[in-house]
């Protein structure tokens, strides 16, 4: 019983043999159950069926061997009560019609050897109505013979009319039979589907972390097993996911540490330096001190970049986009940038609209971009000495007189700033283009789609 | 003489920003950690934090500080480029400088930061033929002459001034002085510092004092 509990095999099994076995087995119960039933109440004392009455008649015929006529009348009588509508008759050996029940039967009174014959004849075979047999009195017909004759109507037994009656109840009952085997099979079935469902659904549906949540399991068959395993499966995915945050945030950490580490002697360098530049030292000397001062710069701003783009790569660079005013963001980044453009002779040139146009982005990343094109401007493209910032239609524009972003530069990095702006500019939907030739180069920056805009 | 109380654990970079900032005339109190800042705070008029330290970090101990005193600038100092760092830094920190800074900066920010603060002991300033007195709010010509301005244009005269070479956005003078967000198209900070300009400037056509970064803002170069 328990391992009928446990297999899903072992009741599909079950079904199965039940289903086969159902036939037969219905068929013959349904059958004894039916015919016991019927045929309880069932007289014996009357005869229905047509050999039943011919040995009746028989046996009278011989029990009445040697009667007289009056003893005959007498039986007649009583077999007449049974028999009501039944006809009897006896016809002596001389061919006179002695008896008859009832009494005023349409008979003929004298038998001739071609009409016994002809009535013989008349009363064959399995339909003849009515149904009649006739016995001899007596050996060899001595005493003449006694017919007894029965309407076919008279012949079905109470039993074989009860049955007519309720003959449809056989097939009602064996179609019961089949209908519950087909519930018992279809029950079998949708729960093992409503199951089945309720575990898909629950491996569809997960929460905020995109991990499903463990089911109950409700039983110990295969369905359960599976059940078990996908708990497993969940708790395991759930706990690498948690590791994986883990290692994350060691990598976060470790970043940090590392750009702290690297920051630190920088930084006492850059202070040792300073000092190196205040004392009285040659022009070479100066030359140098100028180079490290300008190198820690540089190292500074890889240590950035790197940090960022690991940052960014891994998705771990903090996002909040937010509807931004775009023309304020560009003013207020490039009034920092002002002062080392005016130090160098750049030419400026600003069109930016008296109006707010506004992005959907990250304020921290677009200052990020911006600071990046600039600095690559101040860095590579100073040559130029001019640069321009436009917003017109919905774009905005920044260009260079350098020499092109194709030439070398002499302060050439590995582009990561660049490739900051590009993940950056992606993750905001921000198109991007660039073209630059040996001329300068001219960026345009747009937004992917137009819906934020104007919208105050 | 402004003193400035500053917590850095690294001993290199600490002994070379107190000698430092002493040239530069400031008295400075060192701290290893955060052990003591609370009792240093009432006399100092700025606090300059690293982020890393041992025991509390620089954020807790810039809070607590901040929660004892409010009005103490907070400069915060920081070789950790997280933008997470940042980001809760300026949460309650004035401002945010990452090593290596070039110990010009770190001075020019503390200057401005002291002098945002009111705590600037600068008697006075002169630009151009303006001789200014920041703390009795007095404004005299070389020639000797006073010049008396609207509550509003000595606001904005004296915004610029506490923001030295540096270049505001119009967004950002209105919003320093009027304290409310700018709307865009707003032509009050423009018609107000033509009236300024007009006291101040010797030819208001070519203005010297408050310079015009077309496009950008404005700017008071010291």
């Amino acid at each position: 019983m328990k391992r009928l509990r446990r297999s899903l095999l072992a009741q599909y099994v079950l079904i199965i043999l039940f289903a086969t076995m159902i036939l037969p087995i219905s068929v013959t119960g349904l059958s004894i159950v039916f015919y016991n039933t019927l045929y309880e109440g069932n007289s014996d004392d009357r005869l229905y069926n047509g050999t039943d009455l011919e040995q009746m008649w028989h046996r009278t015929a011989k029990s009445l061997e040697q009667a007289t006529e009056e003893e005959i009348r007498e039986k007649f009588h009583q077999l007449k009560l049974v028999y009501t509508n039944a006809n009897l008759y006896w016809v002596d050996v001389k061919g006179m019609t002695r008896v008859t029940f009832p009494e005023n039967l349409p008979v003929r009174k004298q038998w001739k050897a071609t009409d016994a014959i002809q009535f013989m004849k008349d009363h064959r075979g399995m339909t003849a109505d009515p149904f009649t047999t006739v016995a001899f009195l007596g050996t060899e017909g001595k005493h003449g013979f006694i017919v007894f004759q029965l309407p076919r109507s008279d012949m079905e037994s109470p039993s074989d009319k009860l049955r007519e009656q309720y003959n449809f109840l056989f097939p009602i009952a064996l179609l019961a039979v089949f209908i519950v085997f087909i519930l018992i099979s279809t029950l079998f079935f949708y729960r093992i589907r409503k199951r089945l469902l309720h575990l898909q659904e629950a491996m569809a549906i997960s929460d905020q972390s995109g991990v499903p949540s463990p089911v109950a399991v409700s039983r110990e068959d295969e369905i359960g097993r599976l059940e078990l395993s996908f708990n497993r499966m969940v708790q395991e995915v759930e706990e690498g996911r948690l590791r994986q945050l883990e290692e994350e945030e060691l990598r976060k950490e470790l970043i940090a540490n590392l750009s702290h580490d690297l920051r630190t002697p920088l930084t006492t360098i850059r202070g040792h330096t300073y000092r190196l530049h205040q004392e009285h030292l040659s022009e070479k000397g100066m030359e140098s001190v100028k180079l490290l001062d300008e190198k820690i710069r540089y190292m500074d701003g890889l240590i950035d970049n790197l940090v960022s783009y690991t940052l960014l790569t891994t998705g771990k660079y903090p996002f909040y986009p937010e509807k931004i005013d775009i023309v304020r963001l560009v003013r207020t980044s490039f009034a920092t940038w002002y002062p080392i453009f005016e130090n160098l002779e750049f030419t400026m040139e600003l069109d930016i609209p008296d109006r707010q146009i506004f992005w959907q982005a990250d304020p921290q990343w677009f200052s990020r971009i911006l600071d990046n094109l600039l600095q690559n401007i101040h860095r590579h493209a100073a040559d130029g000495r001019y640069i321009a910032i436009r917003i017109q239609e919905e774009t905005l524009m920044l260009e260079d007189h350098g020499p092109g972003m194709k030439s070398k530069s002499s302060s050439q990095g590995v582009g990561i700033g660049l490739s900051i702006v590009s993940l950056m500019m992606k993750e905001m939907k921000l198109e991007w283009n660039i073209q630059t030739d040996t001329n300068g180069t001219k960026m345009t920056i747009r937004q992917k789609q137009r819906s934020y805009q104007n919208e105050y | 003489m402004r003193t400035i109380l500053y917590i850095e654990d690294d001993q290199e970079i600490g002994r070379f920003v107190k000698d430092d900032l002493e040239a530069r005339g400031f008295s400075v109190r060192w701290l290893l950690s955060g052990e003591g800042a609370d009792e240093a705070l009432p006399e100092a008029d700025l606090v300059v934090l690293d982020v890393m330290l041992p025991g509390l970090d620089g954020f807790t101990i810039g809070q607590r500080l901040k929660r004892k005193q409010g009005d103490i600038p907070i400069l915060l100092l920081s070789a950790r480029t997280a933008v997470d760092d940042k980001l809760a830094g300026l949460q309650f920190a004035d401002d945010y400088l990452t090593k290596p800074f070039h110990p010009d900066e770190l001075a020019a920010r503390i200057d401005v930061l002291l002098r945002r603060a009111g705590r600037d002991l600068m008697e006075e300033i002169t630009l151009d033929h303006l001789r200014i007195n920041l703390k009795e709010n007095r404004i005299l010509t070389t020639a000797g002459e006073e010049i008396l301005l609207t509550a509003k244009q000595h606001q904005i005269f004296t915004y610029l001034l506490r923001h030295p070479n540096q270049i505001l956005t119009k967004e950002q003078l209105y919003e320093g002085v009027w304290q409310e967000p700018y709307l865009e198209g707003d032509k009050t900070l423009h018609v107000h510092i033509r009236y300024l300009r007009e006291k101040i400037e010797q030819d208001p056509s070519q203005p010297r004092i408050i310079e015009t970064i077309r496009g950008i803002g404005y700017r008071v170069k010291q």
